[in-house]
């Protein structure tokens, strides 16, 4: 029997604030460098989004996914300006992949579910060489020392790149 | 790292939603313009979180009130069954669910909504899916209410669901729908999906009265998430 998946629908303007609070800092306890992840979420005409929730899975220092010792899925909702705040650590690279962030965003007005995967540089890596060539930097953060900077445009200029899959 | 499921397949776009809709205007300024870029599946998208309860506690499991101090309006139990696209059980898949109050309110800040609070009501239940898959939330049934400057659009009664299965790509967030109700057939969210059975399947069945509890009404509710364990035979 094969069952045919759910229909994914909005998850409109009143998501609980008590279920986007104290699950951004996957940090505490974990082995490796500690970063910030943040950022400003905006919509077409570049107005900045209160209550976007952000989900982040990552790996360890070591490039290892579901490591007893790391627990590496996190979730924040951008505040009043449209920002959003992340404390993690910075993951590592396994098999062919440069270490990076896998992002996933949810909000009123998005009728299914964004995937985004945050860089660190730009190098070679399966999932970056899929993305027009043009459009590769717009995945990749901006330091400012141990905290790294990641907008993120849902349409318009400077539109990040979005995944299917 | 070994992947979690064996196999992933890809959506069928008539099954899921458009990315913009007619008649919700947000969807036109928030959905991306540009095409969305198909990726090969790592290890990163084939894992995902697994005890994802040290990270978030469970949240009550009734959002119908205490004893006597019952909240507004018709008592529910929905019953969710959580499967794979095997259609097998996922046991220990966490669900959130939040809905809005019999007049209509939410319990959040941003709803401008005249409506009525209940002091007895609580918006919000997150819990986690037994060995069969099932999750089962008391409640009281949500009412419609009138989405701002739409020139009339009205939600239909609905509940909605957030839902982790065995991967990353098997998250599902979605909103559940009750049988019968002529505001369904006008709704943009639900209306969304192309597909009718697709559609159909977003709304829950009312269980026979004569088995239930005698004060509640009961409805099943079935949710699929993406994944199968089993490469399929050729």
């Amino acid at each position: 029997m094969k069952l045919i998946p759910t229909g994914e629908m909005t998850l409109g303007p009143f998501f609980p604030r008590e279920f986007a609070q104290d699950a951004s800092d996957l940090s505490v306890g974990a082995k490796g460098e500690v970063i910030e992840i943040t950022g400003r979420v905006m919509q077409v005409d570049g107005r900045a989004l209160d209550n976007v929730v952000l989900e982040l899975w990552q790996a360890d220092s070591r490039g290892r996914f579901d490591n007893p010792d790391f627990f590496g899925w996190g979730r924040a909702a951008t505040d009043a300006n449209g920002v959003y705040r992340f404390r993690t650590i910075k993951p590592g690279a396994y098999e062919s992949r440069v270490p990076h962030i896998n992002l996933l965003i949810l909000y009123s007005g998005l009728m299914r579910q964004l995937q985004t995967t945050m860089f660190f540089e730009l190098a070679k890596d399966p999932v970056l060489d899929a993305v027009p060539a043009h459009r590769r930097q717009l995945l990749v953060a901006q330091r400012e020392g141990t905290v790294y900077r990641f907008d993120v445009r849902l349409r318009g200029k400077g539109e990040t790149p979005f995944f299917d899959d | 790292m070994k992947p979690r499921i064996a196999h992933l397949e890809r959506r069928d776009p008539a099954t899921q939603s458009e990315g913009v809709v007619a008649g919700y205007v947000q969807t036109s300024q928030r959905w991306p313009s540009q095409p969305l870029v198909r990726r090969p599946l790592t290890s990163s998208e084939l894992t995902g979180p697994r005890e994802l309860m040290r990270r978030l506690a469970p949240v009550r499991g009734d959002l119908a009130g205490h004893g006597a101090k019952r909240a507004l309006g018709q008592l529910i139990h929905i019953r969710t069954r959580v499967v794979d696209e095997d259609g097998g059980p996922v046991p220990g898949a966490v669900v959130e669910v939040w809905h809005c109050n019999a007049a209509g309110k939410y319990i959040h800040p941003n709803d401008s909504n005249d409506a009525p609070a209940d002091p007895n009501f609580y918006g919000a239940a997150r819990m986690v899916a037994g060995d069969s898959g099932l999750v089962e939330l008391r409640t009281i049934k949500p009412g419609a209410y009138p989405v701002p400057d739409t020139g009339g659009w009205w939600r239909p009664p609905h509940v909605h669901f957030s839902v982790w299965g065995r991967i990353w790509l098997s998250r599902l967030v979605t909103q559940m729908f009750f049988p019968g109700d002529p505001l369904n057939e006008s709704d943009p969210i639900l209306q969304a999906i192309r597909d009718a059975d697709a559609r159909n399947r977003c709304v829950a069945q009312l269980a026979p009265t004569a088995k239930g509890p005698q004060n509640a009404l009961v409805y099943d509710y079935q949710i699929v998430v993406r994944g199968r364990r089993a490469t399929p035979a050729l």
